[in-house]
């Protein structure tokens, strides 16, 4: 028996993973001895779509890049339990790398199992954790162990779990609630959805675990809208859980009874921020509060409330089943565990990495991720997303832990690494993330409001070669003033990527003052594209790329661009195949 | 809750432990700004001006939100506290857009308050007008008369046809307040016990001697003329600026106790060293009384006058034979003033010899046009290069003729000689009006110029001598226009004022937003011509030295002042956010950026918002949400695009909103403000004194802002106020005119019903006070209220025992009360009499010839008895009127008032839940009709 599994989390669909499950349903329709599953993402983004061959011993043969067209062969390797011709479909021993050098613990199950299918979960030690909560452990005793762990909240600001649990357990009153925040906004992180696609009985699991711990008897996961697979598999695995007595009245014939439902964010980023999470699950426009109170005091509906992200939820059964020392055994002092990051941008190979806190970057982004694409040179990581900040090449081995991390001017964050290579221009760079929280932005404190759009405006001058001497320092007091003046964490830390900009890379933003220009040649105000006579041969194909036909010549003639009309869209420099086209 | 013990700038402070920092510093009366805080409703803590330090906190905290601690050690202007709020308030002002002040304002030297006089006169309000205007310039009547007008200059109104004749209508209103029984007297404060010399009694002068006195200084003012005025008096010719308005002027300013001495001349009767010894401090505001000489010859043969000299002999009685022929020589004002007032001395033939031409020249145009109705001629583009003699004295004139070259540095084209061109005139007498400077015989001491003025701080006004201050045309830059030297001297005022008390802080120009309008914004306004200001004929007005102008009526007047675009803020006396920006002294430039510039206020609507000026502090909504338990606005959008509306963007009027104007009462800005029931808003310094509403039985309490004898407002009172639509809009007919009765009609109509004796019905109708109700009931011995047709007024009537008309019992006479003599009111009235029992109405109706609470509204206890009970008739208008039909003893409005309140209506307030609820659900007088309550509502409170 052969159990082929397609990859089918949301990165893999893209990929075409749903065309080719479908053409190896049809192709496997007649072979007896093969059995075809799904399961979530395996982190492997860059090799999808990925089918995994389990022979009977449970040795598995991995696929990748693979299309709707290998499926008749597939199948026939399958018929004849001879994988030996698809050798040419047969995952990379380095790339194979990328996995092996991981640590999973959060995303355990994430390419493992069929996140469809509860039983594929219990088969690996599912619902266990809670079996054995309810009926050996106190709700203390669970804090304890989560103590124990050194369990730090993953979705970036690193609060020590238990201690949120211990404020919720201890506030006063019997209606309390437990929340999942699952409304993953950062530019490039894509962690939760792996998780809730890949392993959602894990998150349902771990948030029991929580529930009972803190006292609540509902249990509600806010997600976005802009996750309609992670919320089907999700609901599905809500019925199922439900269906096994996992959820409702009386789990394991215990004392606990905990419902769970979903509530679907309708997209606004300052939503993944607890106070303006809880504002939008009670049907109020997604606005932060001011703390204190804090939602382990008075959440929502104004009870205590317990909110955690996803990961730390996935982590949580685990600790549970191996006990906190197990986890605290991993990591460095401060930082406990393992980390998830969806590592993305100009890297090599890019997807999810869970590794033990203590590794350094260059661990992450050189000998998982492979290194810059294209032979280019690392030039700056972007941690955190647009609360985080970039770490320059200098910095590499810094270790990942939330302490050396915060030290860089960077965060730990929720788990976004945004890789940038030597074309990256670092005002550019800045400029993205805070035209992004700049129109995230709530509207409610001025500092944020108006602070981002101003120092937006500032960034856009720089970038347009508009810049004034005085920007970099008006940027500064801008930034200051914004940590100082906003109410939330959207807008205390919407600064950090300027601000680590421009500790890093301050002559980058001096050159498109002083001398107007982009050293990383990216800004296209400052840039300028032209076509070397020596090196064009005339092949037409800039001139016939060209969207706004800025480029004359004749066949086997160099080329000109024509600089009045040319839109710097870079399309020529992308299409020339001999490096004709300058970018000065 | 225990008390815990808190420092606060070095306040200690005991508080309830859990107060908040901001409770903690407001209830020990210590100011922490706030834009977004309200106590009604929830912490918010948006706007980030609160923000306090506190000892050993590395974060900022927010005052409103941060509790006390027991020991905490509060700062609240520290360095970076003081650079937060400020960088918070220079962004909020970067998306800011509007006018805080109007143009006009903003170009005159003295900032008068333009915008705020004209809708002040525009709604017949002359004797605030008067009041608004002089806060800034002390003799209006004067300067509205002679003043170049910059404000005029800079009117908005230019753009759609005409400028707003802003000065004339200045000296109408201060004509009008003179002329009436009871002209403003500016308040001054108690003596302070410091003396203060100012030398000279011109505009300057005058004006630092008349704010110095308010502020509670004892003034002395010395002049070396015999009497006051300076230049107002002895350059400004009787015909532009007659002398009795002037003297009525500066006699109002020595009644405030200007002490004012004659015929003293610093260093011939008293020197600077002497003042400067005697008092505490010296103003030196001596003018420029010295004519500037060509330097051409023959100057100085007799017949050569100087231009001032000329003006000041005419004006002492002194006026020099100018013979048949005169040249005035020069183009600025004192020219014309010079070649009229020759006209006037009986001259055949007066020349204006001006050097460039009628384009460049400086004087008024008006001016330039009536001196050619009078006759004088005009010769351009000429300058005299020598003066020629004959017996002894002034023969005549060479010209040099002269062309247009390129623009100098003052911009207009320089006048360049034509070689060889020139011509002769012969002249009886040569005035040479190009210029003024002063004489500082005996201000030797004070360091000078370069241009032979006093050096002078362009802020501080002070001179090189400590205690010594110069303002007006004999400092820094010279001889320039009368309200210059009044808008410096009244700057000085102020600094002297802080230096008499031991501090030296300089004037210093306010920030104001402005906004730049396009073309399109002006196309709204309907074109309507300037008033023109009516003078005398040319032929006339030449022949003596009576007024020119003859001044406007007051219809033209009121309609001129209605041209007026408003463009100033109408929340500009309300607005935190200006008091804070000027408070921490912004500079909100370095943020410029994108600004939104939606012009869409909705004049039309009783709420009017305006979100160019919202600050999105989100109190409407909250407020409406919170305390209203409505959702009638909400945010829209994110970042900087965040928009407060009603859903869908659609108007407030199709929402459920029941005006009750909650959230334009919390509004910090403009951005939402009330629709207000006057002629013409205007922005001004509400008066307010506390009322009742009594259009129903709650009897909730207002906060009734006016001005004058005009009700602008009728807010909520207090923290925990509350008002429906009624109270807070109900008041729409309040400003119309008072319909009072003549003694005639009233006297006819006692005498008509008199012979009917008690057989007499009084109906009360729509509008009826509860004030006059009772006073009906106290003088009359049946009186019914229309229950049917009148409104929820009449609960309270009920309260009183007043029945309703439909138990008309069929008195013989019935005096219908308060139906606006308005025939289908009358009809209704009649109607429900029908509906009375059996008897049907065969009684004579009698109309009652005024109508109850027009015009009176509100004012029983509160503007009326304030501003007018000492003045006018004790009464309003229908009380005043009712009291002469029932021959009673007529009673003031407060004692009825007070007689309700303690009477039959004790019970009556909004305290009660019930009330509250009533109010929170639309009201009853124009409530909303879905509300439940409304049929109960009789029930709940009467």
């Amino acid at each position: 028996m052969t159990k082929v599994v397609v990859g089918a989390g949301s990165c893999g669909i893209a990929a075409g993973a749903q065309k080719v499950y479908d053409a190896l349903h049809a192709a496997l329709r007649d072979v007896s001895s093969a059995e075809l599953k799904i399961t979530g993402c395996n982190g492997m983004c860059f090799l999808e779509p990925i089918v995994d061959l389990y022979d009977g011993a449970g040795a598995l043969t991995r696929l990748v890049r693979v299309s709707e067209n290998d499926a008749a062969r597939i199948a026939e390797a399958v018929k004849r339990e001879d994988v030996s011709a698809l050798a040419d479909l047969v995952i990379d021993p380095e790339d194979a790398l990328f996995l092996e050098k991981q640590t999973r613990i959060a995303l355990r199950h994430c390419g493992v199992i069929d996140p469809e299918d509860v039983e594929d979960y219990e088969r690996t030690d599912g619902y266990q954790a809670i079996r054995k909560v309810l009926s050996s452990m106190t709700p203390e005793e669970v804090i304890e162990q989560i103590k124990i762990s050194g369990l730090a909240g993953r979705g970036g600001a690193g609060f020590p779990t238990w201690f949120k649990w211990n404020a919720a357990r201890e506030s006063a009153g019997d209606e309390k609630y437990l929340i999942c925040n699952a409304d993953e906004g950062d530019p490039g992180a894509f962690m939760d959805r792996a998780v809730i696609e890949g392993d959602p009985h894990g998150l349902i699991e771990g948030m029991l675990i929580g529930a009972y711990a803190i006292g609540a008897k509902e249990a509600i996961v806010y997600v976005r809208a802009e996750y309609p697979l992670a919320i089907r598999r999700l609901e599905k695995a809500i019925r199922q859980a439900e269906e096994k007595g996992y959820l409702g009245e009386h789990i394991f014939e215990s004392d606990f009874s905990c419902k769970m439902r979903i509530k679907a964010g309708a997209g606004a980023f300052v939503c993944g921020e607890e106070t303006a999470l809880i504002e939008s699950l009670e049907g109020s426009r997604g606005m932060p509060r001011l703390k204190p109170p804090f939602p382990a005091q008075a959440g929502y509906w104004h009870k205590p409330s317990n909110i955690n992200n996803v990961e730390t939820f996935a982590n949580v059964a685990w600790i549970l089943l191996h006990g906190g020392e197990a986890f605290a055994a991993m990591g460095t002092e401060g930082s406990k565990g393992t980390k998830v990051f969806a590592l993305t941008g100009k890297i090599r190979r890019g997807g999810l990495v869970e590794i033990p806190m203590g590794k350094t970057l260059r661990d992450v982004i050189f000998d998982i991720g492979g290194g810059i694409r294209d032979g280019k040179t690392f030039k700056a990581v972007q941690m955190g997303g647009p609360s985080g900040g970039c770490i320059p090449a200098s910095l590499l081995d810094t270790v990942i832990d939330y302490k050396a991390l915060g030290a860089t001017g960077a965060i730990m964050g929720s788990g976004g690494m945004v890789v940038m290579d030597e074309d990256t221009c670092m005002v550019g760079m800045a400029k993205f993330f805070l035209d992004f929280t700049a129109k995230e932005s709530c509207g409610k404190c001025v500092h944020c409001r108006l602070g981002t759009k101003r120092m937006l405006e500032v960034l856009t001058r720089i970038a347009d070669g508009n810049g004034k001497d005085g920007d970099i320092e008006l940027l500064e007091e801008l930034c200051a003033s914004i940590k100082d003046g906003a109410l939330c964490g959207l807008g205390q830390t919407a600064p950090n990527p300027v601000l680590t900009a421009i500790r890093y890379f301050r002559d980058e933003f001096e050159a498109h003052i002083k001398d107007k220009t982009c050293p990383a040649k990216e800004c296209t105000a400052l840039v300028s594209y032209a076509i070397d006579p020596e090196k064009c041969i005339g092949c037409t194909k800039c001139a016939r790329g060209c969207p706004v036909h800025a480029i004359d010549g004749a066949v086997k003639q160099p080329h000109t661009i024509r600089a009045d009309i040319c839109i710097k869209c870079g399309k020529c420099a992308e299409n020339c195949r001999f490096g004709a086209v300058e970018v000065r | 809750m225990g008390l815990i013990t808190i420092t606060i700038d070095e306040h200690k402070l005991t508080v309830e432990e859990g107060t908040t920092l901001l409770a903690a510093a407001t209830q020990n009366g210590l100011k922490i700004p706030n834009l977004c805080y309200d106590g009604r409703v929830e912490l918010y803590g948006a706007c980030g001006l609160c923000v306090v330090e506190a000892e050993g906190v590395g974060k900022l905290l927010r005052a409103c939100s941060a509790k006390a601690t027991d020991g905490m050690v509060v700062h609240t202007d520290t360095p970076r506290v003081v650079r937060a709020r400020k960088v918070a308030l220079e962004l909020l002002l970067s998306d800011h857009d509007g006018d805080c002040k109007a143009p006009c304002t903003k170009a005159c030297p003295a900032n008068t308050d333009c915008q705020g006089y004209i809708g002040l006169i525009a709604n017949g309000e002359y004797t605030e007008a008067v009041e608004r205007i002089k806060e800034k310039i002390p003799m209006p009547s004067s300067i509205g008369r002679i003043c170049p007008h910059p404000c005029e200059k800079q009117c908005r109104r230019a753009r759609v046809d005409e400028p707003i004749s802003i000065a004339h209508l200045k000296s109408f209103a201060s004509d009008m307040d003179m002329a009436s029984d009871h002209p403003y007297v500016p308040s001054v404060e108690p003596d302070t016990g410091k003396t203060v010399a100012v030398v000279g009694g011109g505009p300057a002068g005058l004006t630092a001697a008349y704010f110095l006195r308010r502020f509670g200084h004892s003034v002395t003012v010395l002049d070396a003329m015999p009497k006051m005025g300076g230049m107002l008096r002895y350059g400004i010719p009787e015909y532009r600026l007659p002398k009795r308005i002037l003297d009525r002027e500066i006699a109002s300013i020595e009644a405030l106790g200007v002490q004012m001495q004659n015929h003293v001349k610093i260093g011939r009767d008293v020197d600077l060293q002497t003042l400067r010894a005697k008092y505490d401090a010296v103003v030196l505001a001596a003018g420029a009384w010295n004519s500037s000489k060509m330097r051409v010859p023959g100057e100085d043969l007799p017949g050569v006058l100087g231009g001032i000299d000329f003006l000041r002999a005419v004006a002492l009685g002194e006026a020099p034979d100018v013979g048949e022929t005169v040249a005035v020589i020069g183009g600025g004002n004192t020219a014309m003033d010079a070649c009229r007032t020759a006209v006037r001395l009986g001259a055949r033939q007066v020349y204006v010899i001006y050097r460039r031409t009628r384009d460049e020249m400086p004087a008024e145009d008006l001016e330039i046009r009536e001196s050619e109705e009078e006759g004088v001629q005009y010769k351009f583009l000429t300058a005299p290069i020598a003066f020629t003699e004959a017996n002894g004295r002034l023969a005549g004139a060479v010209l040099q003729e002269m062309r247009l070259g390129e623009p100098d540095a003052s911009g207009r084209r320089r006048p360049e000689p034509i070689e060889g061109a020139t011509q002769t005139i012969a002249l009886d007498t040569a005035i040479m009006a190009i210029g003024q400077y002063p004489d500082l015989t005996g201000f030797e001491e004070a360091q000078a110029t370069k241009r032979g003025t006093v050096a002078a701080d362009e802020s501080t006004f002070a001179t090189s001598l400590p205690g010594v201050f110069a303002v007006g045309d004999m400092t820094n830059k010279g001889a320039s226009i009368a309200i210059e030297a009044i808008g410096e001297a009244q700057k000085a005022a102020t600094v002297i004022d802080r230096f008499l008390n031991g501090e030296t802080v300089g004037y210093k120009k306010p920030y104001y937003v402005e906004r730049e309008l396009d073309e399109a914004y002006f196309e709204q306004f309907q074109k309507a011509p300037r008033a023109e200001m009516p003078t005398r004929a040319p032929a006339a007005r030449k022949a003596d030295f009576g007024e020119v102008t003859l001044g406007f009526t007051e219809e033209t007047a009121k309609k001129e002042a209605m041209r007026c675009l408003s463009c100033g803020c109408q929340d500009y006396y309300d607005c935190k956010l200006i008091a804070y920006a000027n408070e921490f002294d912004v500079k909100p430039e370095r943020f410029t950026g994108e600004k939104h510039h939606r012009n869409a206020e909705n004049l039309d609507s009783l709420i009017i918002r305006n979100a160019d000026k919202c600050i999105l502090c989100g109190l409407c909504v909250r407020i409406c949400d919170e305390v209203m338990g409505k959702t009638n606005l909400g945010f829209v959008g994110r970042g900087f695009h965040t928009l407060i509306s009603p859903a869908y963007g659609l108007p407030l009027e199709q929402s459920a909103c029941m005006f009750c104007g909650q959230c334009a009462a919390v509004c910090p800005t403009g951005a939402l403000l009330e629709k207000e029931p006057v002629k013409k808003r205007v922005p001004v310094k509400e008066r307010r004194v506390e009322s009742v509403c009594n259009l129903c039985a709650a009897l909730c309490k207002t906060d009734v802002r006016y001005v004058g004898n005009t009700v602008l407002r009728c807010l909520p009172y207090g923290e925990q106020g509350l008002l429906c639509k009624g109270g807070r809009f109900g008041l729409f007919t309040v400003n119309g005119e008072a319909k009072g009765a003549s003694e005639a009609e009233l006297s006819a109509l006692r005498e008509q019903i008199a012979a009917y004796g008690s057989d007499v019905a009084v109906v009360l109708g729509p509008t009826t006070t509860l004030e006059e109700a009772a006073f009906a009931l106290m003088h009359f011995p049946n009186v019914y209220a229309d229950m049917q047709n009148t409104a929820a007024g009449f609960v309270g009537a009920r309260k009183l025992g007043i029945p309703s008309v439909t138990a008309y019992r069929g008195e013989k006479a019935v005096l219908l009360l308060d139906c606006k003599k308005n025939a289908s009111i009358t009809a209704q009235f009649t109607v429900a009499l029908s509906n009375a029992p059996a008897e049907g109405v065969d009684a004579q109706v009698f109309v009652a010839p005024f109508t109850a609470n027009d015009g009176t509204y509100l004012k029983t206890e509160t503007t009326f008895a304030v501003q007018r009970a000492a003045v006018a008739s004790p009464l309003p208008t229908a009380l005043a009127a009712l009291a002469a039909l029932s021959g009673a003893e007529p009673q003031t409005a407060a004692q009825i008032a007070e007689l309700l309140k303690h009477g039959a209506l004790a019970n009556c307030t909004q305290d009660t839940a019930s009330d509250r609820e009533i109010i929170r659900t639309g009201g009853r007088y124009f409530g909303n009709t879905a509300s439940p309550l409304i049929d109960g509502f009789c029930g709940d409170l009467c």
